[in-house]
């Protein structure tokens, strides 16, 4: 390094000797101010179309031609700097340190607030983070990142769905939306997770079709007073994209290719010494998987029976792959700029059969006509789609399939199923041949400009579109008619009585657009010099539009041939949605000196969705920021403090078509007939609020080498729309009623620090903490719960999640074992576990029937561990995250004590003494036999203690699925200035090694307890037993700019 | 200045007009609001139909026609089983019915047809519902958001309501022939024959009429003049022939050959007409099920459940080419046999042993023949000493024990089941029964007690409704 200086040095000596061309070459790296190196730092020669951007190290270089050249450092976030260039040719640049004070933050509605000036908690991600993880999916790449927000992807599904909450469920409406709203580029788009046909087959939450790669930043706004301009839709938070435009100074390119394995994560035990039958008999051909006798005994009569059994789940699943590349371009001069992508991604998931693909381009440009007026679009086109397998009845077949026999051995040689016994179906198989596949296309495109006539007075419009069209198929064949053909009805469709002919085909279409309209008058004013003053005046307009069909063909008469036209029996339906909602806001900032500022918002909403007289609804909110730092002088350790509070009131409008009564077709079609449709709703609804307290302060020390951010927030939801359901003697089913109550409390908490900064080293470290408390206050009057969902679970020990009054909001319920009181009253809801168990006269434990509160899904925390370590040109992060205090009722562990799998049967043979009391309140002392058939008191046991009674107590199946994980670590290393300049072309690279969901520690006995049996769409969460498995991922990734 | 007010204020003004009818998008374009009167008729006619097959599907647990293959099942035993499903699904149809009636009481007597059908719609759900449950929601039922939890009538008052809004339909069917016609297709019942009807509004009154065979109001006569004017053959027979899916009682079978278990027969029917019972062998048994593996046939006691796997041909179910599960299988709601039966008990109540006897005959004779029991062994069968007693030796408990097999999954047959105190030969408690005496009715299900729970009556399932003291 040291010689090429001295070279330069002196030939730049002899440079200005020379008369012919003027230009100089100036070069240097720009950081921030804890030294990391900043790329994409736009670097103008001042007054020409000179320009450049640093490179991934941070360094530039650029041909001054002016005399006295003037560069322009300009950079998201910082204060941008002028540098007059003088002797010297290289300078190291640093970018506008004093911590936060002049950090710009984009808030509501894309407008760049500077931090300092919030009065409420906003939080940031940039772009070096969020593709840190690599994932394809931005929600998943939000993951352990801020407070605040949790997140749980439902699997490791190509394509799945990842489900995210803000601060808590603000709904007692399982079927509303309860996300953050996504704005990207300022235009609200769909996150919809789209699960009409079928819950359980992974299907994406929509915002996924963001790519990660073209994101600059990401604002979180948590609700309340941040998102209070943005009306109802935000209630639940926001979450605020901008994506990358181009930038001024010479074209560049940046390609990204990143190429990854996967493979489960973790798998269920199970018992491996009892193989296939029933009642200890052994039996080849029987449905049942286990419970014959040992492996041993087995093999004495059958020779061919292997050594060990198989554990299907392991043997079920395989490796999967993914393979992403993107390319950035982007370019321009001070008056325009383009940008552009594309993008690609593949990825084979561990299902066979299963995988996800898609596509990308992305092109934007913003044009200064002049120095008024300013103009910009862009457009962003996405194709994706996959072929979806049901996660969930895989795991089942995977749990009847008997472990003697290799369940990847599918197919014949005559390419029919291969399978056992005629009472099962081989799981592989109908994988192979029931195929769900999507293809969306999608459009996101705005246009937006802003006039700027006088200093003080800016007008800016924009106005988008998020077109969406979602063709979906899913297809199984009819069975093929070839002798000993074992056809696997049940998940082909429908057969004729004669089972000769199967199949089906389902096609549906879904077509939804949102097109939105604002436009903000913004005035500026300063009072005095020290009071100044921003108004700002807005009008908004968000239009939405769906249309749906749906055709089933039934029973295919050409087995293979998928077209409605070869189906017996077709019939469909379909769907029509609209929803508008206008707005008009005003939002006054006052501040003071920059030290206090004061914040006041009002929004009006007229929607569509309420009776005409309650159509209208008022909203406003206050909030007050106090650099304390800058007012006072405080001790030299503490470099900045600010404090701040708001209070915010957001209204919430009915879902569409909530008070409509009507007649709907019979389902099935039937003869023409019609029946009263049995929703309705109350004509006189009202809108909901939601209000939001919060306070909070932003402190830093030992100049700004240490960080603590806090928070405390309150909000309660009030006179919530719920759909009540009701007696059937009412008439009707649901009634959406303003009814009930929810209160969500808690504290977020971030520490950041630079432990260690030097020139060659530095290592930041991040903590995280979240705890909120999630509480239904009421409900309507009468009303003693609202269900969420439930999981079936066999002899009735099925589990329910419902909302209950005084409950937390994930709140389980089933069956389970009964305890002796005594004289004590029981409480109905809570179980004593200090209780002694209720055995019956048998000497087996007794079932309590009535739902009793269980667990809860609702975590009691939220935290994550974040660190990251630069030396020279290698960079190491990784990043845990945890989620505690969650219950979840495990489905498969239920099915799998059902059929003798799990190992808590190992025991099925022995004599045991149930521990507890007779109803007499005596200590139990008779000895049972766990097993089948006679036991060896010569008693008979019938199906054995699992089936007649363990699978019947949903209390055994409720688990605890709290967990730690390591979620990413990354090991990167830029190539460095010097060989980069060596390839005059390449400006930087870099190459980085990244693991994902690597150790997992919880004590969940069955998948990855983070992954869901509902959608990523879905409030419901406590339900985790048959999902598609989480997955532990190693990637390679490579970036060139040139 | 005030130009450009009055501009700002005509913008908005118009702005403000245009709002609202931009706003105005909330009716929703997936509903029907004026629905042809015929097609409320389908479902109607369909549920109400259905509704016959829903309950039987509980009452032949009670009454020991079907046992559940699973040891200890709710039903079976007694315990308190959650029948939302079913008590749903007749408030679901009574819905519709008093829409249907709502639009033919807007058209005064141009649709006195469909308002004479929905009142015997109407009374024909009420009565099948409290003769299982008691006492249920009517005056405030069905009445949308004013009454989401409506109160609980009297029986005996709701069980008069039944009678009344059967001569209600009667003296609607009578009237002239109006404009508006019941439509053949869309009556899944009668299928547009308003002649029929009036018989089944007389059957379903004689049928109403003899529930109240323990009580006072008893009225012999009245049956009898009922039955005059119901049914003359089994020609009449109320059914439903056309199904959204499969015949239900074919799904059963189904199902069983599938093995999701289900339809199996109890022992206690099976040995009524195997000949352990009467020393008889009934005809009609192998038109009904299968011989098992063993070539006999075998029930299974109720409460008890399966012997062995379930899987292997042990007993005898409802097969799936069984008179009442196979796959054209009609769904009998009510039958001329029926008629004969009641009118059997009326007359011997009355004393008039010869209509009695005469009348007892003809039932099992129609029975057989809707069967299809060859006539040489239908003749066989009733020329036996044990069934052609003689006039003089005619008893009550033979008439029950002809017409137990005759209404072999119907839902009255429970109620003849009550109103005998199961007295047939050889009727025991099921195994491991959660009660002491045999079941009087059935519980409240969980959509009621959850959502209504301060109207819900207490009761358990030992206390006899108002007619079965």
């Amino acid at each position: 390094m040291k010689k090429i200086i001295i070279v330069l040095t002196v030939v730049i000596f002899y440079l200005p000797h020379l008369s012919i061309a003027q230009e100089r070459q100036i070069t240097g790296t720009v950081t921030d101010e804890k030294n990391t190196p900043l790329p994409l730092v736009s670097v103008i020669e001042k007054g020409t179309k000179n320009g450049t951007t640093t490179n991934a190290n941070g360094a530039f270089t650029i041909n001054a031609t002016a005399t006295n050249p003037v560069l322009i450092f300009s950079y998201t976030g910082m204060q941008p700097q002028e540098l007059k260039i003088g002797n010297s040719d290289n300078y190291n640049i640093s970018l506008s340190s004093r911590g936060q004070l002049s950090e710009v933050i984009v808030t509501a509605l894309g407008i760049r607030r500077q931090k300092k000036e919030l009065g409420y908690s906003t939080e940031e991600v940039k772009t070096a983070e969020i593709i840190q993880s690599h994932q394809t999916n931005i929600v998943n790449a939000l993951q352990g990142r801020t407070t605040g927000l949790q997140i749980n992807s439902g699997g490791g599904a190509p394509g799945q769905g990842a489900r995210i909450v803000m601060r808590g469920i603000t709904s007692l409406d399982p079927g509303r939306p309860f996300q953050p709203l996504f704005i990207v580029d300022g235009l609200p788009i769909d996150n919809n997770t789209d699960v009409t046909t079928g819950e359980i087959n992974g299907m994406t939450n929509r915002a996924a079709d963001i790519n990660p790669d073209d994101i600059e930043s990401v604002t979180i706004l948590k609700g309340g007073a941040a998102t209070a301009l943005y009306g109802s839709r935000a209630s639940t938070g926001a979450i605020i994209i901008t994506t990358k435009t181009g930038k001024a100074g010479r074209f560049r390119i940046s390609v990204t290719s990143t190429y990854g394995r996967e493979k489960v994560n973790k798998f269920p035990e199970v018992q491996k010494r009892f193989t296939q039958g029933f009642g200890n008999e052994y039996d080849s051909t029987s449905f049942w998987p286990s419970w014959g006798p040992t492996v041993e005994e087995a093999r004495v009569s059958d020779p061919s029976h292997p050594a060990s059994l198989y554990n299907n789940y392991e043997r079920g699943y395989g490796k999967g792959n993914f393979f992403r590349n993107t390319i950035n371009l982007s370019g321009g001069t001070d008056r325009a700029t383009f940008g552009a992508s594309l993008s690609q991604n593949k990825h084979d998931g561990v299902l066979p059969f299963s995988d996800f693909k898609s596509y990308s381009i992305k092109v934007n440009g913003e044009v200064k006509l002049s120095d008024k007026f300013r103009m910009g679009a862009s457009a962003n086109y996405i194709n994706s789609g996959g072929n979806r397998k049901n996660a969930d009845r895989y795991n089942e077949q995977l749990s009847y399939w008997a472990p003697r026999w290799d369940v990847m051995d599918y197919k014949k040689a005559d390419g029919t199923m291969n399978v056992y016994g005629p009472e099962n179906d081989n799981p592989v198989f109908i994988a192979n041949g029931r195929n769900l596949i999507d293809d969306v296309n999608r459009v996101i495109g705005n246009v937006n400009f802003m006039y700027t006539p006088f200093e003080w007075l800016t007008f800016t419009y924009r106005a988008g579109a998020d077109v969406i069209s979602d063709a979906r198929s899913e297809t199984a064949p009819g069975p093929t008619g070839k002798p000993d053909e074992l056809y696997p009805a049940s998940d082909f469709g429908n057969y004729d009585p004669e089972r000769v002919l199967g199949g089906f085909i389902e096609e549906y279409r879904n077509n939804r657009r949102i097109l939105n309209s604002t436009a903000i008058l913004s005035i500026t004013k300063d009072f005095t010099k020290n009071l100044t003053s921003t108004l700002r005046l807005g009008h908004d307009i968000y239009d939405t539009k769906e249309r749906s069909v749906y055709v089933l063909g039934d029973t295919l008469s050409d087995p293979t041939f998928f077209n409605l036209n070869n189906a017996r029996k077709v019939t469909g339906s379909n769907r029509k949605n609209v929803y508008r909602i206008i707005g008009g806001f005003a939002d006054l900032t006052l501040g003071w000196k920059q030290i206090l500022f004061l914040n006041l918002t009002g929004r009006n909403d007229w929607t569509s969705t309420l009776p005409e007289n309650n159509r209208s609804f008022f909203y406003p909110s206050a909030s007050i920021s106090y650099i304390l730092s800058e007012h006072f002088k405080l001790p030299g350790w503490l470099s900045y403090t600010k404090l701040r509070a708001s209070i915010a009131k957001i209204g919430k409008d009915a879902p569409p078509y909530a008070f409509s009564t009507g007649f709907i077709p019979l389902n099935p079609q039937f003869q023409g007939g019609l029946t009263l449709s049995n929703r309705s709703g109350d004509p006189d609804l009202r809108p909901e609020f939601t209000t939001s307290i919060e306070g909070g302060g932003e402190f830093r020390f030992i100049n700004n080498r240490l960080g603590l951010d806090f928070t405390y927030y309150h909000n309660t939801s009030k006179d919530l729309i719920i759909p009540v359901s009701v007696t059937s003697s009412s008439g009707l089913g649901e009634v959406y009623l303003n009814a009930g109550s929810i209160r969500n409390k808690g504290i977020e908490l971030s520490l950041t620090g630079i432990p260690v900064q030097t020139k060659d080293f530095n290592w930041n470290t991040r903590i995280n903490f979240t705890s909120n408390d999630n509480k239904v206050l009421s409900i309507y009057p009468g009303l003693t719960e609202v269900v969420i969902a439930n999981q079936f679970g066999y002899l009735s020990s099925g589990v329910t999640q419902k909302f209950i009054p005084g409950m937390p909001v994930g709140a389980l319920f089933g069956r389970s074992f009964a305890r002796y009181y005594g004289s004590d009253k029981e409480d109905p809801t809570f179980i004593d576990l200090n209780r002694p168990m209720l055995i019956g006269t048998n000497g087996f434990p007794i079932i309590n029937t009535r739902q009793m509160f269980l667990g809860s899904s609702d975590p009691d925390w939220l935290g994550s561990f974040y660190n990251e370590f630069h030396y020279k040109q290698f960079g190491l992060s990784f990043l845990f995250d945890t989620q505690q205090g969650i219950e979840k009722y495990n489905q498969l562990s239920n099915f799998m004590a059902a059929f003798g799998i799990s190992p808590t049967t190992t025991n099925r043979r022995e004599v045991t003494t149930f521990q507890g009391v007779l109803a007499d309140g005596q200590p139990n002392t008779k000895p049972v036999y766990l097993g089948q058939g006679v036991g060896p008191d010569g008693v008979s046991y019938g199906n054995g203690y699992y089936r007649n009674i363990y699978r019947g107590v949903s209390e055994n199946f409720i688990e605890d699925a709290s967990f730690v994980k390591l979620r990413t670590v990354s090991i990167s290393y830029n190539l460095p200035t010097g060989i980069l300049e060596k390839t005059k072309v390449i400006t930087g690279a870099s190459i980085s090694i990244t693991g994902n969901n690597l150790w997992l520690k919880t004590k969940y006995t069955g998948f990855d307890p983070e992954s869901s049996s509902s959608s990523s769409g879905s409030i419901a969460d406590g339900f985790a037993g048959f999902t598609y498995p989480s997955t532990r991922s190693y990637m390679i990734s490579l970036n060139l700019s040139f | 200045m005030k130009k450009y007010s009055v501009i700002i204020f005509l913008l908005f003004v118009l702005v403000n007009s245009s709002c609202k009818k931009y706003l105005d998008v909330n009716n929703d374009p997936n509903l029907v609001y004026n629905p042809p009167i015929n097609s409320l008729l389908v479902n109607s006619t369909y549920q109400t139909g259905f509704n016959v097959y829903r309950l039987g599907n509980i009452t032949s647990y009670y009454v020991q026609y079907l046992a559940s293959p699973n040891s200890g099942s709710d039903r079976d035993t007694y315990k308190e089983e959650d029948l939302s499903v079913t008590w749903s699904a007749f408030y679901d149809v009574m819905t519709d019915i008093k829409e249907m009636m709502k639009l033919a009481a807007a058209r005064g007597d141009n649709a006195s047809e469909h308002m004479g059908v929905a009142k015997i719609l109407l009374a024909w759900n009420l009565n099948m519902l409290i003769n299982s449950f008691g006492d249920v929601p009517y005056s405030q039922a069905l009445l949308g958001k004013d009454f989401l939890t409506p109160t609980f009538d009297n029986q005996q008052a709701l069980h008069d309501t039944t009678l009344r809004l059967i001569d209600e339909a009667i003296t609607e069917l009578n009237k002239p022939t109006p404009l508006i016609r019941l439509d053949g297709s869309s009556d899944q019942i009668h299928h547009g024959d308003i002649s029929a009807w009036l018989k089944t509004a007389y059957a379903l009154k004689a049928r109403f009429l003899n529930q109240l065979s323990k009580t006072d109001s008893y009225n012999a006569i009245t049956i009898l003049s009922a039955l005059s004017n119901a049914y003359t053959s089994s020609d009449d027979n109320a059914t439903l022939t056309t199904f959204q899916g499969n015949s239900p009682w074919n799904q059963v079978a189904r199902n069983n050959v599938n093995l999701l278990l289900d339809g199996w027969l109890s022992e206690q029917f099976v040995d009524a007409l195997n000949g352990v019972t009467y020393g008889v062998a009934d005809p009609r048994i192998p038109l009904i099920t299968n011989l098992t593996d063993e070539d006999i046939y075998k029930g299974t006691p109720n409460g008890q459940g399966r012997s062995g796997t379930g899987t292997n041909n042990e007993e005898s179910v409802l097969t799936t080419s069984g008179f009442y599960s196979n796959s054209g299988a009609m769904l009998w709601l009510i039958t001329f046999a029926e008629m004969k039966f009641i009118e059997a008990e009326a007359a011997f109540r009355n004393d008039d042993k010869t209509t009695a006897y005469a009348a007892y005959l003809e039932g099992i004779n129609a029975h057989m023949e809707m069967l299809g029991v060859a006539d040489t062994d239908r003749d066989t069968y009733v020329a036996l000493a044990t069934v052609s007693v003689g006039e003089a030796a005619l008893t009550l408990d033979l008439i029950f024990k002809e017409k137990y097999v005759a209404m072999f999954l119907h839902p009255e047959a429970w109620t003849d089941a009550r109103r005998y105190d199961y007295m047939y030969k050889d009727f025991t408690l099921p195994v491991n029964a959660a009660l002491t005496s045999f079941i009087r009715r059935s519980p409240y299900p969980v959509i009621e007690t959850s959502r209504n729970g301060a109207n819900v009556p207490a009761v358990i399932l030992t206390t006899p409704l108002w007619w079965d003291q």
